[in-house]
């Protein structure tokens, strides 16, 4: 049969179980298996057991569980109650004051959660009522957090970028430290745009000073370095190769224990807490993804993604093209999908595509998740705003209006990682593997 | 009701399975590194028995799972529907998903059994016969497939489906599962 036909039935096929609510993970497999058995000779059960397999035991796979407990375990320390106060003497005589704290705490949360709607939900919950207090303008402390918010799928340790990693076979270690300094670039292209609204209008963000000294901003971030610390070994044992990033994962684990022990805050309860946190996102997730090794295998019985990326080639797109083509797409499925979800069911289509074009996999991978995160923030299915509009009982119009600045922020800093791809590439250039 | 109680520890301990298996991912990693030191010791082949973990979580983890509501479905539509058509819309989706973990459950145990007879050798250092570890995935497939007829006969007899009403995605201050 037509590829092309395969292709359309295939489409359809899915979005009709997608939007009938049928569960992400089984949706992959039930397209699978029936593209295998109607439009290949190929034996779709035995294919079925033995890819899902292969997929399940992957060891690239192994540090996700890892990183999800350690964000789990850090998360019920005292680092989050903290966080405000640890973080407040520091930046307050910036342009924009306090408006900052959301910015650098949603990127050192994200760091530690890896998941954009719990740093929002965490930050926020205790910095919304502080800059109510003072006075900030509202529609910029939301925004902030929105837009901060999503900074949790691209710092590392970032579960997408496992995801990604895992699906486009690519060096897990090289995407966390591409990541980076992007995450770094677009927390200060965020905090640059709220010192400038500050300068413009002080009345945005009445300033003050807290007037502590040296020591006793270090006393009140007392709960936050060592986290901070936790990190740098983490990433700093990948970066120098002495770790792979699931042994990287183990010491991230047992740093987060040792932490949580020395803060008062490891219970019987709140390991078990942390660790079914952890079985349940990261079973869901591992079982997308072997859903999707299947589709993927079952795709590839019926040559789809080769004809799909020669239309690529024949419609003799640049990269630049196609890399804008891409960012419309991904914000489009983004209405209706999850990061992962939308990562996982365009990987077995786009990554040949983006391949054949000449575009590095690796760059492509910070890429995605940057245009995940926008995701996150447009209606009317970004997370962010959700939690959000559960936070600051405004309705979902008003947060989405104070989040769009912050979007087109974001998409500044994809014009500028497209436009210079070395700030991605770079770093990796100097790691010890 | 005995059978309740029965089937709902199976789903618990199933899931503290799981969370024992992903323990044990560290753990393998953790002995792995201590092993270095003492090369003439102890020999660990951390890369195999951490993926063997990692499936055995995965699969045991997925009745767990289900019924906490963590697995993600697409809800932008069916959230509109009340009432019957609600109900229709839950019977459907996990109809769906109990013939998928059916295939997945029947070919599994198909592999598991081929595994055996064909005496199929994990290729690393320990050299575990195959047939083990894929047992988990066969195992893991069938507590799920349980898991959904029991949740099927709940939502046909009325009831509102676990997985509504234990996610906590559903109190927007506490949406902890999305990623």
């Amino acid at each position: 049969m037509d590829a092309g036909l395969i292709a359309t039935i295939v489409f359809f096929l899915m979005l009709a179980l997608l939007a009938t609510g049928v569960w992400v993970a089984p949706t992959l497999i039930a397209v699978g298996f029936v593209t295998l058995h109607f439009f290949s000779p190929a034996p779709a059960g035995s294919l079925l057991a033995s890819n899902v397999w292969d997929a399940s035991w992957n060891w690239a796979l192994t540090a996700l569980p890892l990183f999800v407990w350690m964000g789990e375990i850090l998360f019920r320390t005292r680092l989050s109650s903290d966080m405000f106060n640890g973080l407040a003497p520091w930046l307050s005589r910036l342009p924009g004051g306090l408006l900052h704290v959301n910015i650098v705490g949603c990127g050192v949360m994200a760091a530690v959660a890896g998941s954009s709607a719990v740093t929002c939900a965490t930050v926020g919950r205790m910095s919304m009522p502080e800059l109510k207090k003072r006075g900030y303008d509202e529609n910029l402390a939301i925004g902030t957090l929105a837009g901060s918010g999503t900074l949790g799928l691209l710092i590392p340790p970032s579960i997408m970028l496992i995801v990604y990693g895992v699906v486009a076979q690519v060096s897990i270690s090289r995407l966390f430290i591409a990541g980076i300094v992007p995450g770094v670039m677009i927390i200060l292209i965020f905090m640059a745009y709220v010192a400038l609204r500050a300068k413009l209008n002080p009345a945005l963000a009445p300033k003050q000073d807290t007037g502590l000294s040296f020591v006793q901003k270090l006393y009140a971030s007392r709960y936050l370095f060592p986290v901070i610390a936790l990190m740098f070994v983490v990433l700093g044992s990948i970066y120098g190769g002495f770790a792979t990033p699931t042994e990287a994962a183990t010491i991230g684990v047992l740093g987060a224990l040792v932490l949580a022990a020395a803060t008062g805050s490891l219970s019987w309860s709140s390991f078990m807490e942390s660790l079914m946190g952890a079985v349940r996102t990261s079973c869901m997730i591992a079982f997308i993804l072997a859903g999707a090794a299947f589709l993927s295998i079952a795709m590839g019985f019926t040559g789809v993604p080769r004809v799909l990326a020669g239309y690529v080639d024949a419609w003799n797109l640049s990269p630049v093209m196609l890399i804008v083509l891409l960012t419309v797409l991904y914000i489009f499925l983004g209405c209706f999908l999850d990061g992962v979800s939308m990562m996982v069911l365009t990987a077995a289509v786009v990554l040949p595509m983006v391949d054949k074009a000449g575009i590095d996999l690796l760059w492509f991978g910070i890429f995605t998740v940057i245009v995940v995160e926008m995701a996150q923030i447009t209606p009317p299915v970004g997370f962010n705003l959700f939690v959000l509009q559960g936070m600051t009982g405004r309705d979902i119009l008003k947060v989405t209006r104070s989040a769009a600045p912050f979007f087109f922020l974001m998409l500044l800093g994809i014009a500028i990682i497209t436009a210079f791809p070395q700030i991605v590439l770079a770093p990796v250039q100097f790691m010890i593997e | 009701m005995l059978i309740r109680t029965v089937l709902d520890r199976l789903f618990l301990w199933s899931g503290y399975l799981s969370a024992l298996f992903l323990v044990g991912i560290a753990v393998t990693i953790i002995a792995q590194v201590v092993g270095r030191f003492f090369p003439k010791l102890v020999l660990v082949d951390s890369t195999e028995t951490a993926g063997f973990c990692l499936a055995a979580s995965t699969f045991f983890g997925l009745a767990y799972t289900f019924k906490q509501g963590a697995h993600i479905r697409v809800t932008l539509l069916t959230r509109l529907a009340t009432g019957l058509l609600d109900r229709l819309i839950h019977l459907w989706s996990m109809a769906v998903f109990a013939v998928v973990m059916g295939l997945m459950t029947w070919w599994s145990f198909d592999y598991v059994y081929f595994s055996f007879v064909f005496d199929d050798i994990s290729p690393g250092l320990l050299a575990i016969p195959f047939w083990i570890p894929r047992s988990g995935m066969a195992l893991g497939s069938l507590v799920l497939l349980i898991a959904l007829l029991d949740e099927f006969v709940r939502v046909a007899a009325g009831l509102v489906p676990s997985y509504v009403e234990n996610d906590e995605s559903q109190q927007p201050e506490r949406v902890e599962d999305h990623i």
